[in-house]
């Protein structure tokens, strides 16, 4: 479970100090789907970079079962993404000059994974994987890494925009395979978007506003990636 | 013209070594054209060998220091043009769709040619200042009849005027050559097949993977940090020995040269492997990895080039002090006898070590941050 309590995040100093989160207080269940729905600039980037100890918070706390973040050093925050946490970019940020393979394998050799072909052909890239990221589609980078990202057996796994850059049909693909895979390893999962549609398919919805969290809502009538709008 | 002049300021690194070059250069060939200048007034055997040990140390200094900073600055240039159209070949694809040639591209190239002047310069400029001390001590047993210091404009052309202009001609030239792709190629900034390697079987971790794809990647890095610890190691070297054999003004003059150029390319190497892998190693930070491991990845892979560099460069000094030493002044009296110096050689290796890996370690610690938001905007 998330705990984050009071969260405040400030960007700049002096004159222009500027509040990206402020006073934001949420309880994430494990295994549960969250989205982040807001408008560009409402604060989803910087409340998901803080939360999973990419940047410092201001005030505040954030503890995952009881650990808290906002104590940790430097090298233990290294130590708490390494054991917990994956990432996913709308840009993939692949590394260009390594192989499909070898990218995954970024992910997997911190899990001690030695065998990353059935993550390859969850996302259906196991043809592929002597290619490299510029051989490969939109599409085809992000499900690589997807695949990067699950490699890692993250307990936590965190996605900004995942299908921002993708046009729909292949955003619908991506998309189906994160919620499937997600309903079946059972770890949680966090999406960052400004799409309204896409916020369906989530089990609860968090509305930010202006750094805060203006109404949670638990999505009832849960849709898959084929059955929204887009 | 995409090349401006503000880029030209970022070859400074040219302009430090074509610097050095011109300050040795002309301090010994001004010299030695006045030492020409009164051959006559040579009378007895024992100043005439002096005087001929003198005119060809003059001579081979030049060739050998002049020599190899010339060979590095063009490598060095060329590192510079192919590292530019690498990072802007967007702009220059755009350009070549619109129809610019190569040749209207590759042209503003030619301002590079203006950071190899401005070190020239300065260089010619430094080693006037350094000449009347020299003189004196490169006379100091008054065996030949004192010099004045005369202004060769012959020497300015040649060590200023056309350096500038051959170096603005080969960076010219040697784009055109890089900018003979197609536009899709440069738009899409494809990567060149270089760095990238489809063997699968193999079961090396990651790091290990990363490390040999970021070698890979820039060869010509491998080389400058290689003549980094080569100059350090060389010019250090001698610079002691050269107290002995020489004076302490060239020795020290050896040693401000040999430091300069170590670190000046270091720089470079370090600072552009970091930079062309940052998105990289911000992922890594961002999945878990420690900043020891990123910089293992990225940087580990040119310790041996730097090791080897040293060895180098330790029997290069000992072989061009043995030249020196047995047939320039073979027969010369009062030369010190000359042997390879190990505890010298120790020391060097022990601050080499200290230095390296200290700068080494330095850069690691830098990536300990994680600059998400720099590598979005990009
Ligand atoms: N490094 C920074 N320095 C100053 N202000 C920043 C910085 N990063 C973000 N901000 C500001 O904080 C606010 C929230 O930014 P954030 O990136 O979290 O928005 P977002 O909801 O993710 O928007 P988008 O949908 O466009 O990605 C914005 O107003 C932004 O201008
Ligand atoms: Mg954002």
């Amino acid at each position: 479970m998330i705990e984050i309590k009071n969260l405040t995040k400030y960007y700049g100093r002096g004159e222009s100090r500027f509040k990206a989160l402020d006073d934001v207080s949420v309880r994430i269940n494990d295994g549960e789907f969250v989205v982040i729905l807001g408008a560009s600039g409402s604060g989803k980037s910087t409340f998901l970079n803080v939360i999973s100890g990419l940047e410092a918070m201001d005030g505040g706390s954030v503890a995952y079962d009881g650990q808290t973040l906002e104590r940790m050093s430097e090298k233990e925050l290294t130590k708490f993404r390494r054991e917990n946490t994956a990432y996913i970019f709308q840009q993939y940020y692949l590394l260009p000059h390594l192989t499909v393979e070898k990218n995954v394998r970024m992910g997997a050799d911190l899990a001690h994974n030695k065998d990353i072909l059935p993550v390859l052909e969850a996302v259906g890239l196991a043809e592929k994987r002597r290619k490299f990221p510029a051989e490969l589609s939109g599409g085809e980078q992000q499900r690589v890494a997807i695949a990067r990202a699950l490699a890692k057996n993250p307990r936590v796994l965190f996605l900004d925009e995942p299908t921002g850059a993708l046009d729909e049909k292949t955003g619908r693909l991506v998309l189906d395979y994160m919620i499937n895979l997600q309903a079946k390893q059972d770890f949680t999962m966090i999406m960052v978007t400004h799409n309204a549609n896409i916020a369906q398919t989530a089990d609860r919805i968090i509305k930010m506003n202006s750094g805060k969290i203006v109404g949670i809502t638990e999505n009832a009538d849960k849709k898959t990636a084929y059955e929204i709008g887009w | 013209m995409i090349v401006s002049i503000k880029d030209s300021v970022k070859l400074f690194g040219i302009s430090i070594m074509t610097c050095c070059a011109v300050t040795v250069c002309n301090l010994f060939l001004n010299y030695y054209l006045d030492l020409a200048a009164i051959a006559d007034l040579i009378d007895n055997p024992v100043s005439q060998m002096l005087y001929d040990a003198q005119m060809m140390t003059a001579k081979v200094v030049c060739a050998v220091s002049g020599g190899c900073l010339a060979a590095t600055t063009v490598v060095m240039l060329f590192f510079y043009i192919k590292h530019y159209i690498d990072s802007h070949s967007r702009e220059i694809g755009i350009l070549k769709a619109l129809g610019y040639s190569d040749f209207k591209i590759a042209r503003g190239f030619s301002v590079f040619g203006l950071s190899v002047f401005s070190g020239c310069i300065i260089g010619y400029l430094l080693s006037f200042v350094l000449m009347p001390r020299f003189y004196e001590l490169q006379n100091a047993d008054d065996y030949i009849p004192d010099i004045a210091i005369s202004i060769h404009w012959e020497l300015f052309v040649f060590l200023v005027l056309l350096p500038a202009v051959a170096f603005s001609l080969i960076a010219v030239g040697y784009s055109m050559i890089k900018l003979n792709q197609p536009c899709v190629n440069l738009l899409k900034g494809v990567a060149k097949e270089q760095g990238k390697s489809r063997d699968g079987r193999d079961k090396k971790s990651f790091v290990e993977d990363m490390k040999s794809s970021v070698l890979r990647g820039r060869k010509t890095l491998i080389f400058f940090i290689a003549f980094s610890a080569f100059c350090f190691s060389a010019m250090i070297q001698m610079s002691a020995s050269m107290k002995d054999l020489a004076s302490e003004m060239m020795g020290f003059m050896i040693f401000i040269i040999g430091v300069v150029l170590a670190f000046t390319t270091l720089y470079i190497a370090v600072t552009t492997v970091i930079r062309s892998n940052q998105q990289s190693v911000t992922m890594m930070r961002v999945f878990g990895y420690e900043s020891a491991e990123c910089k293992r990845s990225v940087l580990d892979g040119y310790r041996p080039a730097a090791y080897i560099g040293f060895v180098i460069g330790s029997v290069y000094q000992y072989a061009l002090l043995r030249i020196m030493v047995d047939i320039v002044f073979a027969g010369v009296e009062g030369v010190p006898a000359y042997e390879f110096d190990f505890p010298v050689c120790l020391i060097t290796l022990a601050a080499f070590i200290v230095v390296y890996e200290g700068i080494m370690f330095a850069y690691g610690q830098s990536m300990k941050e994680i600059p998400l938001k720099q590598i979005m905007s990009e």
